[in-house]
């Protein structure tokens, strides 16, 4: 029972039963009204029939007399078919016909009747005095005339034939109802086993999930149907989130040990400043220790936070159309007397009035943080000029934004892993900075629909912004 | 100068009221949002600094109902929201400037002394002259004892925001917000070389500097 009522409640199945419904109502609708149309149309065409064999018979009677209509009422008669025939005298005395017994009021009023009599088998003979056995009851359709001379005249069908007829249209269509309702429970519920022999292993996979093994996925059939669609979909979204947490598990590594470095460094300096034997200048310098890697710790914090808030979605609602040509510019304005004083030289290519659907802000810090680290790097190997060039164009669809050095590079392997946050290769290991930069740029790029990449400069590092217009 | 803190975090306030009492100020303090508007509206300060996040009354809807009366005081509003929308929206509101938390003294020092400054009438000058250097926001010109002195336009900005602003102590931030219109931290010394590429230009060759960096604030303008 609960079985039934579970499937019951699933809604392919209540659908299915909806059709069923719907379908045998109007199939029944329909066949009633056919089978009442023919009915109509089957006693219209008798009636004409007997007021034609009645007019024929009135012609034979006054034009050749009373015999040669017995004689062809008695034809008739013998002829097996539906045809009944009474023919009486003026006192409604059975005569000849294959009808005897006429009701009386039938013979005294003339018109069209309808009554039950007994038939005699068409095939006997001496109609007057058939046994009972030989004849069958039926039902006749009549019309009754009184003849010039006064006798009775009665021509009518049997109308079991009709009936008959009905009977077998009611078979039929009784055939034809089981029928559907059988063809459609078992289609029905075939189609609603699979429905939800596919939905449950859907759920089956979705159970194991939050049970917690997020590697599950839901199968895909060789179909391609929209249950396919929708379990790619499924795995597509599935897969999403397990990068999500397997990036949520490597940050919370990462900040685990970036963030607990400084904090112990930032806690020695606090227990040196309090030790009995510090001098007060020892005290001062530790001190001012301490607010550097507070100050240190905070700008981290900040940048992590930012970095989530962009990941998250725009953090200043909705991004404005602007033109970013400004924003490249100033940005470059303002590092540039900075790296001149490190020796070096910064050149701009910067198309004018390029527009772009952006936050301000963002860009500008992706481009503080973009040239914060080309500044880190931009000094070659070989000793010579470290160069900045910064670039702003418009190709396509797409604004580039350009910031290459002619530092050592990054080596191929490593040009991915460096978006990502806290990854920072060996080499700057040694160089302050937090190892955010990059992972802020990168979800700058996303947020604004864009990509990030670190191309190779030859020598140096190419980092390209690609935002879509 | 006579200061309004509301902030209920007791331990925040009580070192910010007795540092800004070593920079001479006198400073009230309400701990919760009602209290607070209630000082506000019916005393007389300077400076308001307003916590946005507060028991009772948030500090938006106090800035929003001072304004609404009509109550001109300057306010710093202080927050743990950082974002640009955050600033924006105390800023709407009808704060003056916004402090982020966590946040140094002198930041807020500096900030609430040029808030204080700017509700003086002495605002809209054209021109400025600090010892024998002038400037003149018209026709754009800077001359040091009659001297021109030829400075690219965001050097003119930076100089007419220090100067402005003379004898205050400007923070790095306050001049990257103001001069260059970004609210971030540039984690190297960008703004002291654009400083030093000024100072060369205006104190060069001169006996008296004017221009001067406050160690562990930021810089001033002064005779």
């Amino acid at each position: 029972m609960s079985r039934f009522a579970q499937v019951w409640r699933t809604s392919t199945v209540r659908l299915t039963a909806t059709f069923i419904a719907i379908f045998v109502v109007f199939a029944i609708l329909l066949m009633a009204f056919i089978g009442w149309q023919s009915s109509v149309q089957i006693q219209r065409q008798q009636a004409d029939d007997i007021d034609s064999e009645v007019r024929l018979f009135q012609r034979i009677e006054a034009t050749q007399g009373i015999r040669a209509l017995a004689f062809a009422l008695n034809r008739l008669s013998g002829q097996p078919g539906p045809g009944v025939y009474f023919l009486g005298d003026a006192s409604g005395q059975y005569l000849l016909g294959n009808m005897t017994d006429v009701p009386p009021d039938v013979l005294i009023d003339p018109g069209v009747y309808s009554f039950d009599y007994d038939r005699p088998d068409p095939l006997g003979e001496d109609v007057g005095n058939l046994p009972d056995r030989r004849k069958r009851s039926g039902v006749a359709v009549v019309r009754s005339v009184e003849l010039a001379n006064g006798m009775r005249l009665v021509v009518g069908r049997d109308v079991v034939e009709r009936r008959g007829y009905s009977a077998i249209i009611l078979q039929s269509f009784l055939v034809g109802v089981v029928g559907i309702i059988l063809f459609s429970v078992v289609a029905g519920g075939v189609t609603a086993r699979r429905v939800l022999k596919r939905i449950d292993t859907i759920r089956d996979t979705s159970t194991k999930i939050m049970s917690g093994n997020l590697s599950e996925r839901v199968p895909i059939t060789k179909r391609n149907d929209e249950f396919d669609g929708l379990a790619r979909n499924l795995n597509a979204m599935l897969d999403r989130i397990e990068q999500l947490l397997q990036g949520l598990k490597e940050v919370t590594d990462n900040v685990a040990h970036d963030l607990k470095t400084p904090l112990t460094r930032l806690r020695n300096q606090a227990e040196g400043a309090l030790r009995d034997t510090a001098s007060p200048q020892t005290r001062e310098r530790a001190l001012e220790t301490v607010i550097e890697e507070s100050d240190k710790l905070i700008q981290t914090f900040n940048a992590l936070l930012m970095i989530a808030r962009v990941e998250a979605g725009a953090p200043s609602g909705a991004l404005t159309e602007i033109e970013i040509s400004p924003i490249v510019a100033d940005v470059a304005e303002l590092y540039t007397p900075v790296a001149e004083d490190e020796g070096i030289e910064v050149s701009t290519d910067i198309a004018e009035g390029v527009l772009l659907r952006a936050n301000r802000e963002l860009i500008g810090q992706a481009m503080v943080n973009l040239l914060e680290n080309a500044m880190k790097y931009a000094k070659p190997e070989d000793g010579s000029t470290g160069r900045i060039s910064i670039g702003l164009e418009k190709i396509d669809a797409n604004v580039v934004i350009t910031v290459a050095d002619n530092g050592p590079g990054i080596p191929e392997a490593d040009r991915i892993r460096v978006l990502e946050r806290f990854v920072r290769l060996e080499k700057s290991r040694s160089e302050q900075g937090s190892g955010l930069g990059l992972a802020l740029v990168n979800a700058v790029a996303r947020l604004h629909g864009g990509r990030f990449r670190i191309e190779d400069n030859s020598p140096g590092v190419r980092a390209v912004l690609e935002l879509p217009q | 100068m006579k200061i309004l803190l509301i902030e209920d975090d007791r331990e925040a306030a009580s070192y910010l009221i007795q540092a800004l009492d070593e920079a001479g100020h006198i400073t009230h303090h309400a701990s919760d949002g009602e209290t607070g508007y209630a000082m506000a509206s019916g005393m007389d300060y300077e400076v308001l600094i307003v916590d946005r996040m507060l028991p009772r009354r948030d500090g938006l809807s106090i800035i929003e109902s001072l304004r609404a009366e009509g109550d001109k005081t300057p306010v710093l509003i202080l927050s743990a929201l950082g974002e640009v929308d955050d600033r924006v929206t105390g800023l709407r509101a009808g704060g003056d400037d916004y402090l982020t938390k966590p946040y140094a003294f002198t930041e807020l020092l500096a900030r609430i002394e040029v808030l204080a400054r700017r509700s003086s009438p002495a605002e809209a000058a054209t021109n400025y002259s600090v010892g024998g250097l002038s400037l003149d926001r018209l026709s754009r010109k800077v001359e040091r004892d009659g001297e021109a002195i030829l400075l690219q336009p965001r050097e003119f900005r930076l100089l007419e925001y220090l100067m402005k602003h003379a004898g205050k102590v400007v923070t790095r931030t306050m001049l990257l917000e103001n001069v260059w219109d970004y609210h971030f931290d540039p984690q190297t010394n960008v703004i002291d070389v654009h400083m030093s590429r000024l100072r060369s230009k205006i104190d060069k060759g001169h006996d008296t500097p004017l221009l001067h960096t406050v160690r562990g604030a930021g810089y001033m303008i002064r005779e």
